[in-house]
């Protein structure tokens, strides 16, 4: 069964005639177990979304359904404990320690006062164990980087033990190392039976980790799909406007101006790709046929140039790319 | 790992309320030491312990004098400390104090209107002694009354503190121009009538006053105790705190309600007694480096007691046999110290991440 459900939901802000809609007729089913991330453009609606699954905004029609109840029916404590959140808003106050600001995920469990029983401090520790947080958890959040404080709210969010988590953004304060920790423990936690919602930029995150696509786009509709189906027939490059700038969806490269002259560049696959990178960054038509000037990768740090019969030898792409423009 | 962690800061906190309670204890024996009648620190033991002092007036001073205006002392501090503390926890503001929504200046307009009308209507001045101060206790707790009814109204209507934060000052400014016509219409007597009350001042209360602020001001501290767990899911914004199930318009009315109520009663019986409840909150925070409100409120409530203390002790001018405002003696030696706090640690940033 779905955990969550929105039925010809429109969102957008505003009441009554001078509402202004963002996007129209989202149909979106989260399964148990499923990773779906949502794309579009800045400003396209995505957090507006986010904010009306969670009940800060009202839908302007439609419906939001968690499991068989509609979301205006459900009571704010119950909704605490189906459904968490990772917005991109940052807490106020950063005088408390990760175990506190994680202590206060668990109020939806704890009494009137907030004090802590047992199983809330042994999901405590579990959350911050799956987030390899032990060791900044009894720092001051003023403390930390950007970067760790994104996985304390992540953390914030599992304690909080909920069906289904919604992120905003969650990879963007986050170098890479960290953005596939916090990819691959997604994953895990999916596999667990929890549904995710991600909203991102990051194409990375939609290919790669999630199962499904859902794309906002301006004043058209929402699309749908597995990733790679969305990537084949165009409609992401399309939603996200990368066609114009020449984006190569395979190897996630920018095609940047090329007026040339042509070079052709031969050997070790590995050496040769990233010698064709630099090649293209400054401009060159790199060309897999015979071309006057000649490029043959023999190891990682020993490059022939041939041109006109001359043979230049070199040691790395820097020295390599000089001697081009001298050419 | 986690257990050491709760073990830990349960031990630290449990040191920190003892030594408080210490501090709290100390303060209130030099206190009520202190005075412009000398009495011996021998007789001040006798008197706690139950027993009869030397000289039967030195009972009569202390029973009558010394006690109820240390109990005021007491439960002005706490009172003033929690409920600035909830108001810049509410409204994300470092500069927020239990007076920021106008509850000062309803009660001053309160006040004024009685002072400066009365005299219309056979007079202010000719009402003396106990009727004087109940005169002033219901007109001051009326004034405050009105704002928070008002405030209270528009806080079930608009969505964002901030807003209403503002609509607080602009009732501030507005009974302000109010008084300040009067003032204008009036005579001298009656504004130096105004103005001493405007002074504050914690030793006009007798047991009987007593009899109706402490159960106010207890009821408000423990209802403000409860309301820590809602003023730590305040602390990660409004959005997260929604997201965890709290009610935003409930918890926002319960706390003006309550800081009303604490800030309210205290203006009604002691007059505005200012920059204590802005300051007292910094100073906590700052001393015991934390923000969680399940630990800071009770904190509070002891330390600002303690500090209430101690700065009416000083106000008595001992050796001199006058008394100073209480208002000038909060603000000129709390002032430099929160001053002398805010450079040492370099900034606010760390509690106010606005």
């Amino acid at each position: 069964m779905s955990l969550l459900n929105t039925k010809s939901l429109s969102i957008g802000y505003g009441k009554g005639p001078e509402s202004k809609i963002l996007q129209k007729d989202i149909n979106l089913a989260i399964n148990e177990g499923e990773i779906i991330s949502l794309m579009g453009q800045n400003g396209v609606g995505k957090t507006t979304f986010i904010k009306t699954l969670a009940g800060l905004l009202d839908p302007i029609s439609g419906s939001v359904q968690y499991g068989e109840q509609d979301l205006s029916g459900i009571s704010s404590g119950d909704l605490a404990q189906k459904m968490s959140l990772v917005l991109t808003e940052k807490p106020f106050n950063f005088n408390i320690t990760p175990i506190e600001l994680i202590s206060i995920s668990r109020h939806p469990y704890s009494n009137w006062i907030g004090v802590l029983s047992p199983r809330d401090k042994e999901v405590i520790e579990w959350a911050l164990n799956e987030t390899h947080l032990n060791y900044i958890a009894n720092r001051k959040l003023y403390e930390l980087s950007d970067g760790q404080l994104q996985k304390v709210m992540i953390a914030r969010a599992l304690a909080q033990e909920t069906a289904l988590i919604i992120l905003d953004e969650p990879a963007s304060h986050l170098d890479l190392n960290n953005k596939i920790e916090v990819m691959m423990l997604l994953k895990k936690i999916a596999s667990q039976g929890k549904g995710i919602l991600i909203s991102t930029h990051d194409l990375q995150v939609s290919t790669q980790l999630s199962d499904r696509l859902l794309l906002f786009n301006f004043n058209e509709d929402t699309n749908e799909g597995v990733p790679e189906d969305l990537i084949l027939d165009g409609t992401l490059q399309k939603s996200l406007y990368l066609d114009q700038y020449g984006y190569d969806m395979i190897s996630g490269t920018i095609n940047f101006d090329q007026k040339g002259p042509s070079v052709s560049v031969s050997g070790d696959p590995e050496t040769k790709f990233w010698v064709t990178m630099a090649l293209k960054r400054k401009g060159y038509i790199v060309k897999d046929e015979k071309q006057k000037v000649e490029i043959i990768c023999s190891a990682k740090n020993h490059f022939k140039i041939l041109q006109d019969k001359k043979k230049l030898e070199v040691k790395s792409i820097e020295t390599l790319l000089k001697n081009l423009s001298s050419i | 790992m986690i257990h050491q962690y709760f073990e830990e800061s349960k031990s630290k906190w449990l040191k920190i309320l003892i030594g408080i309670g210490i501090a709290f204890i100390l303060c209130f024996i030099i206190n009520i030491s202190l005075g412009s009648v000398l009495i011996p620190i021998k007789d001040v033991f006798l008197f706690i312990s139950g027993s009869e002092t030397t000289s039967e007036s030195w009972d009569l001073i202390l029973a009558n004098f010394r006690m109820p205006k240390a109990l005021t002392a007491i439960f002005v501090g706490s009172a003033l400390g929690v409920s600035g503390l909830q108001m810049q926890t509410l409204f994300r503001n470092p500069l927020a104090g239990p007076y920021i929504l106008g509850i000062s200046s309803g009660a001053g307009l309160g006040v004024a209107l009685v002072i400066f009308l009365g005299f219309y209507f056979g007079g202010f001045l000719s009402v003396t002694g106990i009727g004087r101060s109940w005169l002033l206790v219901v007109s001051a707790g009326l004034g405050s009354f009105l704002v928070l009814l008002v405030i209270a109204v528009v806080a079930s209507r608009i969505k964002d503190s901030v807003s209403l934060l503002i609509i607080g000052l602009m009732f501030g400014t507005a009974s302000g121009a109010l008084v300040s016509i009067l003032q204008f219409f009036s005579q001298a007597e009656n504004i130096q009538a105004y103005v001493l009350w405007s002074f504050g001042n914690l030793g006009s209360l007798s047991w009987k006053e007593l009899g109706v602020f402490i159960p106010i001001l207890g009821l408000g501290l423990i209802a403000s105790i409860l309301l820590s767990k809602q003023l730590n899911a305040l602390l990660l914004g409004e959005n997260y705190a929604r997201s965890l199930g709290l009610n935003i318009k409930r918890t926002r009315l319960l706390i003006i309600i309550n800081t009303s109520v604490l800030a309210g009663t205290v203006t009604a019986f002691c007059g505005p007694i200012a920059f204590f409840g802005v300051a007292m909150p910094h100073l906590t925070r700052m001393l015991f480096n934390t923000s969680n409100h399940l630990l800071l409120t009770p904190v509070l409530i002891l330390f600002g007691a303690t500090l209430m203390l101690l700065f009416d002790a000083i106000s008595q001018l001992p050796g001199f046999g006058a008394t100073l405002p209480i208002n000038a003696v909060t603000s000129l030696i709390g002032a430099p110290f929160v001053i002398y706090l805010l450079i040492r640690k370099k900034n606010l940033g760390y509690s106010f991440n606005t």
